[in-house]
């Protein structure tokens, strides 16, 4: 299942919108000057009287997207998710307070833009959507999640904020029927559980592999919000240690998600691997991860010390 | 203005420590207006949401809501203190200033023209850059079914506006942003009639400052 990028999340983005738009007119895809990085420029090519050019003005971008939702469209508001959250009020205030079928999907989220720096790395995003009613949170694994959750954040009525990575997309699924709101459990275990999203669910994966002669499971929750109960403390039954991996800080993201559950329902050890800090800069993504504690051989280690090994 | 619609924003204001006021008498003229000039699939939007006792009145002067509806503002249960969607003629809530323009473009892209958009905005909210942003848009996409009214009071919550934050030189920078600029004074009747002058200007989105007189900071 497990294997090399295929495709990038930016490229599966951009290339499902146009397959959705072929077959739902009611499509309009907004920008703030980043289609070309976005990919959001496939559909401008596609359907050139359904893309909308905002500039560099994401406050503007998300509003009028509002717009559209309320004059019965189904806009898709796009832009580089660091910069999107100077838009949260707005968010907030409009989109989600009405309730608005609005879908905001962010890209050169967490490390992903690991050249670009702390500016441009977005560590808090899902911790501030999360916080917002109405709002589902959708952190695809690979492309063709991306694929089939975009589908189908665009099918179901009302806001959604969806998360992607830039390039490394590492393949997780074939063409397991992926479902917003339900957790995908990709390999069964018993005393400890590595819970993913997003880009860190191939490292679960993998740090599971290495770490056989234990009894390790893995869950994606691609969706974060609403949160799959039933599947967490399914798992959390079995297992005596959760470990939460998200390209997000600790506070608030899946990790702090998943704590909250368990601390109110199945009190269970919860280690939440993610940052702390702000980003920095470097040239190698993998690398960046690893200085995160986000590489599968970090992973392994910190599991190892957890469970006195 | 007629007093008795004044009068009723005023008792309807005096339970809840004249709540915004200032700003929703000199609203009541510019809501009257609009509301005369709407076709039924135009749109208002009230921007500058805090003046919603304003649109309440009219509202309630229109028969949309009753006196006992309009006594219950800002209780729980009762009308919200700033406007909230699923109101009458009201699409999108408010109340955090500097959305209602941007939305007003969003819902004139989407109508190709078929339909009015308009907005009513507080000269005090001009201090927002997202106001500016959207103006950019709305020139650029030349949507000429965008119509923004400033309710220019001079006022704003700190006290004169040109003290707070100078708006001024206002009709030159809506012009130099490419809109169409009209100055009129904040009557219901002048108003109006520009409204109508104004559906020929095409190919611009269109601003009128609508200048109160004199008005003093608790809305005498």
């Amino acid at each position: 299942m497990v294997g090399k990028t295929i495709e990038s999340f930016r490229e599966a983005f951009g290339r499902a919108l146009v397959e959705i738009g072929k077959e739902n007119e009611n499509v309009v895809v907004l920008d703030a000057d980043v289609k070309s990085s976005t990919k959001t420029i496939y559909f401008e090519k596609a359907f050139p009287d359904r893309f909308f050019q905002l500039g560099i003005s994401e406050q503007d971008l998300v509003s009028t997207a509002a717009g559209f939702a309320i004059a019965g469209r189904v806009p898709v508001a796009s832009a580089f998710a660091a910069f999107m959250m100077r838009a949260w009020e707005q968010i907030r205030n409009t989109i989600a307070r009405d309730n608005l079928n609005v879908k905001i999907v962010t890209t050169h989220s967490g490390f992903s833009d690991f050249m670009d720096g702390s500016s441009h790395q977005c560590l808090e995003d899902i911790a501030l959507m999360r916080t917002l009613p109405n709002m589902g949170v959708i952190v695809p694994a690979d492309a063709y999640a991306t694929r089939t959750l975009l589908r189908q954040i665009i099918e179901n009525e009302g806001p959604f904020y969806m998360r992607l990575g830039r390039d490394h997309a590492v393949r997780v699924y074939d063409d397991e029927e992926l479902e917003i709101g339900k957790a995908e459990i990709l390999r069964e275990g018993e005393d400890i559980f590595l819970i993913a999203c997003g880009p860190t669910v191939p490292i679960a994966l993998e740090a599971a592999e290495r770490l056989r002669d234990l009894s390790v499971g893995v869950a994606d929750f691609h969706t974060i919000k609403p949160m799959d109960e039933g599947t967490l403390l399914k798992i959390a039954k079995k297992a005596n240690l959760i470990v939460t991996l998200e390209e997000h800080s600790i506070f608030g993201g899946l990790g702090g998600a998943v704590a909250e559950v368990l601390g109110e329902k199945m009190p269970k050890r919860v280690i939440r691997i993610g940052t702390r800090d702000f980003g920095r800069s470097s040239r190698s993504y993998l690398k960046l991860l690893d200085f995160y504690g986000l590489s599968a051989e970090k992973v392994v280690k910190r599991v190892a010390e957890a469970v006195g090994r | 203005m007629s007093s008795s619609i004044q009068y009723k924003l005023r008792e309807m204001l005096s339970e809840v420590n004249n709540f915004h006021l200032g700003s929703s008498i000199t609203c009541l003229e510019i809501l009257k207006a609009v509301m005369a000039k709407k076709g039924e699939n135009d749109v208002i939007i009230l921007s500058k949401g805090h003046s919603a006792p304003a649109f309440y009145v009219i509202l309630s002067e229109l028969g949309f809501l009753s006196d006992e509806e309009l006594w219950s503002f800002a209780d729980l249960n009762g009308l919200p203190s700033h406007v909230i969607r699923g109101l009458p003629f009201v699409e999108v809530s408010s109340g955090s200033l500097g959305q209602g323009l941007s939305i007003a473009n969003g819902i004139a892209l989407a109508s190709k023209m078929e339909r009015k958009i308009y907005v009513i905005l507080g000269d005090g909210e001009l201090d927002e850059g997202q106001i500016w942003e959207a103006a950019m848009t709305s020139s650029h996409y030349k949507l000429d079914n965008v119509i923004a009214i400033i309710d220019r009071n001079f006022r704003q919550l700190t006290g004169k506006t040109e003290e707070t934050m100078s708006k001024e030189p206002l009709r030159e920078k809506w012009e130099a942003f490419g809109w169409e600029v009209f100055e009129v004074e904040n009557r219901a009747g002048k108003i109006l009639e520009l409204l109508f002058e104004l559906d020929e200007v095409k190919g611009k989105p269109k601003v009128i400052i609508a200048k109160a007189k004199a008005v003093g900071i608790d809305g005498r």
